[in-house]
């Protein structure tokens, strides 16, 4: 089996369990194609709607890493429901280091 | 009767109050300033029947996000397609027939799934990190527009913000976008004007027929531009739409191309000129915003949010159309299947229940991103990350380099563009002078 596994925790605390993300999607991709609720990619994954918002959980945090300037600019706008461990999963593409990854869809705004 | 008052209520400033009675969105008073009309509706009947315009208009934010995110009962192919060129349109498409190549519907206004195949094409074109890319050459292209309306008000002239300044702005970044290097400006801003007219529902049939005119001419453009980069492609958006492989495999037909090309063109420069043109009125015309910009200049944070805020107090798209594909319940109101609907973005951007005191220009808002200037769902607005773009670097541009921004005429002068579809501003009289 080569698919990889991520576990989107919905805001309705139902966690989807995906086994079979492929290396180089983009996380919003892997939600939005598994019916994540709250992982919508509005802008196609074009970091300028903020429709994929999700926490990382502590201990992936430093292999996801932090949003670059523009990422920032677009959470930003979101600020209300923004956290330091806040990430756009548009901007995220699956790879084998993020096999197991738990990532907590934020609520609606 | 609905007035315009500015009144208080709970401490914030409010656009006015009064019953909806008869009143039309079509009233050229209530198209030109609206907010006292959509809090009515929002009070006394969200979705609600306007007599004159033959459509149900949708005015409380929750609502509009219900049928912006469920493309299948409320669809956007049918909404637009009995708002174009409504009432003329066999003849309307007839001349474009005969004179000006065809008849190319819109296939950025499909529904699912067959605008998804077109969308994903045109999603990769426009992400927030291509158009940070382009802000030297945008600012570059700015400066000089700047620099030139400065020159022409010299010695307190009046000069015009929406022709002299928003619009050919708009026109020379969307034209370099798609590579067409040499361009009418004036030209292009009537093409624009003619396309628009369709879905603004106040053309008579003398009019119709001059945009059809004017929009055989545009499309002659295009093809002759998609002609020249058939055999040899070159580094710009018309040539990559020429040439564009699709993710299933596909290409774009030739009439599927000129309507994106078509769309391009005039999405790209009209809205974008619209927000220009409410900034500098805003700027003119209120100036704790014009403070709050100059505060702000060197802020990119809060340069971004005032953009943001920017839009959704004053959105250049007023209202789009739906059709409902079956029966269905909205906001209470049972609707039947064909039932047409216009989206009032504004209105959604104007309610009380999501945006604390709207009228208020308040950048620092935590759920600013949640406003509808762009839509949501499917057909939010593909190319938002250019219009925020320009819209910022010609906020950032005027306020460090124009002082003394004010209106020629008495605001009640003003004059809007009569359609229903945006609130754009006919011309900007302003009076200024470059900051020392």
């Amino acid at each position: 089996m080569s698919g990889l596994k991520v576990t989107f925790v919905q805001d309705d605390g139902v966690e989807k369990v995906i086994e079979d993300a492929t290396p180089g999607q983009s996380l919003m991709e892997i939600g939005r194609f598994h019916g994540v609720a709250g992982i919508v990619g509005d802008c196609g994954g074009g970091c300028a709607c903020a429709t994929c918002h999700v926490y990382v959980d502590e201990k992936w945090q430093a292999v996801i890493g932090k949003p670059d300037d523009i990422e920032a600019a677009t959470l930003d706008m979101v600020s209300e429901i923004c956290r330091d461990n806040s990430r756009l999963c548009c901007q995220i593409q699956m790879r084998k280091e993020l096999d197991g990854l738990r990532l907590v869809v934020a609520p609606n705004l | 009767m609905v007035s315009e008052a500015n009144t208080q209520s709970g401490g914030c400033p409010v656009a006015g109050h009064g019953k909806l009675g008869g009143a039309s969105l079509t009233d050229p008073a209530i198209l030109a300033h609206p907010n006292a009309f959509f809090h009515s509706m929002r009070q006394e009947d969200p979705v609600h029947y306007d007599e004159k315009l033959g459509m149900w208009l949708v005015s409380r934010y929750d609502d509009i996000v219900t049928v912006l995110r469920d493309p299948i009962i409320y669809s956007d192919k049918h909404g637009y397609a009995a708002q174009y060129a409504s009432g003329f349109f066999e003849e309307f498409k007839k001349i474009l027939e005969t004179e000006g190549g065809g008849f190319f519907p819109d296939v950025i206004k499909d529904d699912p799934p067959a605008h998804t195949r077109v969308r994903r094409l045109l999603d990769k074109a426009f992400t927030a990190h291509r158009v940070a890319t382009l802000e030297p050459g945008i600012t570059r292209v700015i400066v000089e527009l700047i620099e030139k309306l400065a020159d022409q008000a010299a010695g307190d002239k009046v000069v015009d913000g929406v022709n002299d300044f928003a619009v050919p702005l708009t026109i020379a970044v969307i034209c370099e976008q798609l590579g067409i290097a040499q361009f009418n400006a004036k030209k292009i801003q009537e093409w624009s004007g003619a396309v628009t007219a369709q879905i603004g529902r106040m053309q008579d049939r003398d009019q119709m027929v001059a945009n059809a005119r004017l929009i055989c001419e545009l499309q002659n453009f295009i093809i002759g531009e998609m002609k020249s980069r058939q055999e040899s492609p070159r580094e710009d958006m018309i040539s990559d739409l020429v040439h564009a492989k699709l993710e299933d495999g596909s290409t774009l037909s030739f009439a599927e191309a000129v309507s994106l090309v078509r769309a391009m063109v005039i999405a790209g420069n009209d809205t974008t000129a619209t927000a220009i043109g409410n900034l500098l009125y805003v700027l003119a015309t209120r100036p704790e915003v014009a403070q709050l910009l100059k505060d702000s200049a060197d802020d990119e944070r809060m340069l971004n949010r005032f953009v943001e805020e920017l839009l959704r107090i004053e959105p250049p798209v007023r209202g789009l159309a739906k059709m409902t594909t079956t029966e269905t319940v909205l906001g209470g109101q049972k609707l039947p299947a064909h039932a047409h609907l216009l989206v009032l973005y504004a209105s959604g951007n104007d309610d009380e229940t999501q945006f604390n005191c709207p009228r208020n220009f308040d950048p620092n808002r935590g759920n600013i991103a949640k406003h509808v200037a762009f839509g949501t769902g499917v057909h939010r607005c593909v190319g938002a990350s250019l219009a925020r773009m320009e819209i910022k670097v010609a906020a950032r541009e005027l306020i460090k380099r124009i002082d003394k921004l004010k209106l020629a005429i008495p605001v009640e002068q003003i004059k809007y563009l009569p359609t229903v579809a945006t609130h754009s501003l006919e011309s900007l009289p302003l009076t200024l002078s470059r900051r020392r």
